[in-house]
């Protein structure tokens, strides 16, 4: 009891600025990246890939993929493509300035980050697309097919580790935690005059 | 404050309600949709009443897709809107305490203590936070009291609460 109320007291007189949280992600957006990385996880490490269940799965995340880009061009504010367009140069400036500059906190992703949503929707509609070309008589059998899928897969692995990389770096040094924005939808940047897109 | 905070979250339980749907027939959208493409490519023409069905399912799917989007696009703005006025509210609270207490030439600490009362703190847990003994803080009190011109620590709240309720109407622009 005398403990609350002593950290209840001391929370309340230190600090005037309460860690406010700017709603960012919109429900659609958090329920399809989890949607999609369970289905890569469980596409990836669980089912057979052979299976009819595999093949499902995948479809299913072609088309959480699909109404995630429609949602790009229709959706919330910090969820359309306006929001992170794909600059390279921006990219490459941001992560060559990490170390150097106090870090700038983002709103929807930064450079680098929005490069890589662009990467992972590509790499997932190309293993999609592999994917079913695979079940159809004119490609089934073709060893290039095939390669072309898990070049994809190995390329999906590689993008995942260095999305959550990127992911823990930017939020230790923007100290904005990120993957709790992607479950409540809040960015709680420590000053929020600093926020931008 | 309460309303609005109750308003809020129905709408956000509304927005996920929204995106579950909306999700829902995506997948569905997609599958149908697959499904007469498919075919498409096996016979190379529409012409069975099942196929046509499958398609104009597919077409009202999706039309309820971008209606649906439309609804969550509006249901995540008025979220916003919400919380820039509680925010603005928040601010404007704050600026209030800060006039009130420059008026009456609080010491600093005595605006410690004035903070602490007006977020409801007894003067022990003050004393304990401050580090203080209780009889300091009773006499920090009475000095506040004494300056703001009221007599206890209620009328002390209602001056702010006064204060908040006259401008919550700037807070609802008709």
């Amino acid at each position: 009891m005398t403990d609350t109320t002593q950290h209840k007291g001391a929370r309340l007189a230190a600090a005037p600025a309460p860690a406010f949280g700017v709603r960012v992600w919109d429900p659609l957006v958090r329920m399809i990246h989890w949607s999609v990385a369970a289905g890569v996880l469980v596409n990836a490490a669980i089912v057979d890939e052979e299976s009819a269940t595999h093949e499902l799965i995948g479809y299913a995340v072609l088309g959480l993929v699909l109404t995630r880009l429609v949602w790009g061009l229709v959706g919330t504010p910090h969820a359309r493509f306006s929001a992170f367009p794909p600059n390279p140069a921006a990219a490459v400036r941001h992560l060559a300035g990490l170390l150097r500059r106090p870090h700038r906190a983002y709103l929807s992703h930064n450079p680098a980050g929005a490069l890589m949503v662009y990467n992972l929707w590509a790499v997932l509609i190309g293993l999609a697309a592999t994917g079913y070309m695979m079940g159809t008589p004119r490609y089934f059998g073709m060893e290039w097919v095939l390669d072309v899928h898990e070049g994809l897969f190995a390329w999906l692995i590689i993008s995942v580790v260095l999305h959550v990389a990127g992911v823990i770096l930017d939020s230790r040094m923007t100290g904005v935690p990120l993957v709790r924005a992607m479950i409540d939808g809040r960015k709680r940047l420590r000053d929020p005059t600093e926020m931008r897109e | 404050m309460t309303e609005k905070a109750t308003s809020a979250s129905r709408d956000e339980r509304r927005a996920i309600g929204l995106a579950a749907v909306i999700l829902l027939q995506a997948l569905t959208a997609l599958f149908f949709l697959g499904d007469v493409i498919f075919d498409l490519l096996q016979d190379g023409l529409i012409d069975d009443l099942h196929m046509w069905i499958e398609a104009l399912a597919s077409i009202a799917l999706i039309g309820g897709i971008f209606f649906l989007m439309r609804e969550l696009r509006r249901v995540m703005s008025r979220l916003s809107t919400l919380d820039r006025a509680m925010q603005a509210a928040r601010g404007e609270m704050a600026d209030v305490v800060e006039a009130f207490f420059g008026d009456w030439e609080l010491t600093p600490s005595e605006r410690d203590v004035g903070l602490m009362v007006l977020k409801g703190l007894d003067n022990d847990a003050i004393a304990r936070i401050r580090g203080t003994a209780p009889g300091t803080v009773r006499a920090q009190c009475t000095a506040i009291y004494g300056k703001a011109g009221v007599d206890g620590r209620a009328q002390l709240i209602s001056l702010f609460m006064e204060e908040l309720l006259a401008g919550e109407a700037n807070l609802h622009p008709a």
